[in-house]
């Protein structure tokens, strides 16, 4: 089974082979799954359904809301906000923050997403993809490959680190989301795979340290916000890259970096809803509204 | 580096019944383990929550998730959030117990399930390591206590040694074997294949058409 082990080679290979990075997970995928290039690319235009439905729901209406009341409706605030002001970030940067917010609202309000890589981080990705699906008029198929794209970095980084937030706090979560989703706007943007390598080190970079601390537990607060910030994150770090910046500690010395943290962390601040914004005062009182009195363990 | 996430659709999926791939679709999935291994309608579950699933599991809906994969529902099946009450129309009583302490598999996000009827009871120990991929570290079925490593797939041969041999062979031919162990217990056999790659529907059901008894998760 061929699975790329560094970012290096993932960039060499695709030099060498002169492919797309898309190209070549597809490849990947082929070989190792067994499966048809058709079933694959079936598969993952499902996923791409998934997550249109879910930017769609959480921006149509009244938008989405959870259960708890902590989350939903502030999609539409933004939409609303766009459609009568002059915003300050600029509105190909609103999109993406309406897009990501809308999809952990639907996530929080135990709706249907696609986790990538994880659902409390399933707004980063699709923050970006649906922003540059109109800013660059992407076709679906380049549309898929941003996904097989950030699915190859995606990766790289999940089986040499960590991308759940109770191993590595959120940096595991929005911010190889976040890295993910630079890498692949680099490429569809015409950036060179050395690009989208510097993409991801400085969108993720910029995400180090970055902790776990839902409050109540529940993917709502901080999560939601914390995809807005994973979309434009990535976005500056695209544009970054593509305009010849790079990030001076290679990519995987950066995801090895955020393995060490990660592993560093208290366990308050790795989801546990213990510690961070879950211990502040309002945090707590939140909980005990939702939850009731704390039970303590046996 | 251990190659834990072997496919693409591993990161960029699955598609999912929010809010936590990790505490929601990765539980359903160990739910799912459960039910392939207990081959049979339970009637009791009984899950052991530890670390941040002990802490965390109300939040994430981990308590209908895992009883969703038990029933057998996929993680983007819309009846997800009330599989409790599934449950209790199917006659399966569910219990959850927050333990203190550290994980006895060594991961944050750690679920042991019992899984019973009045003819047995099985146990699986799972673990949810990030973005809906699960491990299954421990599992006691008929009287065999597995010590698997972890990484699906893995799939378990009941019987005799000639029937295991079929099923090697077979597999040869579709993936790599990681790791092979074979169990006795009361002069009976288990054999455990950890494989490198998922296998196809189809594939399964060749080996399955051997008429040995397996379980594939």
């Amino acid at each position: 089974m061929q699975i790329y082990a560094t970012i290096a080679e993932l960039v060499a290979a695709v030099t060498a082979e002169d492919v797309s990075l898309s190209e070549l997970m597809i490849r990947q995928e082929v070989a190792n799954s067994g499966s048809s290039r058709a079933d694959i690319w079936a598969a993952m235009e499902h996923n791409l359904d998934a997550m249109a439905a879910a930017v769609k729901r959480g921006s149509t209406g009244a938008g989405a809301f959870s259960k708890t009341g902590l989350t939903g409706g502030e999609a539409i605030k933004l939409k609303h906000y766009r459609a009568t002001h002059q915003s300050l970030s600029g509105d190909t940067m609103l999109a993406a923050v309406q897009n990501a917010i809308a999809t952990n609202e639907v996530n929080a309000a135990m709706g249907v997403v696609c986790a990538t890589p994880t659902a409390g981080a399933s707004g980063t990705l699709p923050g970006v993809l649906f922003m540059l699906q109109e800013r660059l008029k992407m076709s679906r198929e380049q549309m898929v490959r941003f996904l097989f794209t950030a699915g190859a970095f995606g990766m790289v980084i999940a089986n040499n680190a960590m991308i759940a937030g109770a191993t590595g706090g959120c940096q595991a979560e929005v911010g190889s989301a976040s890295g993910m989703a630079a890498a692949a706007a680099v490429e569809i943007a015409g950036g060179t795979p050395a690009q989208s390598a510097e993409a991801l080190a400085m969108a993720l970079s910029n995400l180090l340290g970055l902790v776990c601390d839902p409050i109540a537990g529940l993917v709502e607060l901080p999560c939601v916000k914390r995809n807005a910030i994973g979309a434009t994150n990535a976005l500056v770090a695209a544009d970054m890259a593509l305009a010849g910046l790079t990030n001076k500690i290679p990519a995987d010395e950066v995801v090895g970096a955020m393995k060490k943290i990660g592993e560093d962390m208290p366990q308050s601040l790795r989801e546990t809803g213990q510690g961070g914004l879950a211990a502040t005062p309002t945090g707590i009182k939140m909980k005990l509204r939702i939850f009731g009195q704390d039970r303590n363990l046996e | 580096m251990t190659a834990n996430y072997k496919s693409v659709f591993d990161i960029i999926g699955p598609v999912m019944i929010g809010p936590s791939s990790s505490h929601t679709a990765g539980a359903v999935s160990i739910g799912h383990a459960a039910r392939k291994i207990f081959r049979a309608p339970a009637t009791q579950l009984t899950v052991r929550y530890y670390e941040s699933f002990a802490q965390t599991h109300r939040g994430h809906g981990t308590d209908y998730a895992l009883v969703a994969g038990v029933l057998g529902l996929a993680p983007a099946d819309p009846r997800v959030p009330d599989a409790l009450t599934l449950a209790q129309q199917q006659g399966l009583t569910v219990q959850f117990i927050e333990m203190a302490g550290a994980s006895p598999i060594g991961h944050p996000n750690t679920a042991i399930l019992t899984l019973s009827n009045a003819q047995k009871t099985i146990e699986v120990a799972g673990c949810s390591i990030g973005g809906g991929t699960i491990e299954i570290r421990r599992i006691a079925v008929d009287g065999f206590e597995l010590t698997p490593r972890g990484p699906l797939p893995i799939l378990l041969v009941w019987g005799a040694a000639n029937n295991d041999q079929i099923i090697q062979n077979k597999l040869a031919k579709m993936t790599n074997i990681i790791q092979q162990k074979r169990y006795t217990h009361a002069k009976r056999q288990l054999v455990e294949f950890d494989l490198e790659r998922n296998l196809q529907q189809h594939e399964v059901a060749s080996l399955q058409a051997s008429g040995a008894e397996l379980v594939y998760i």
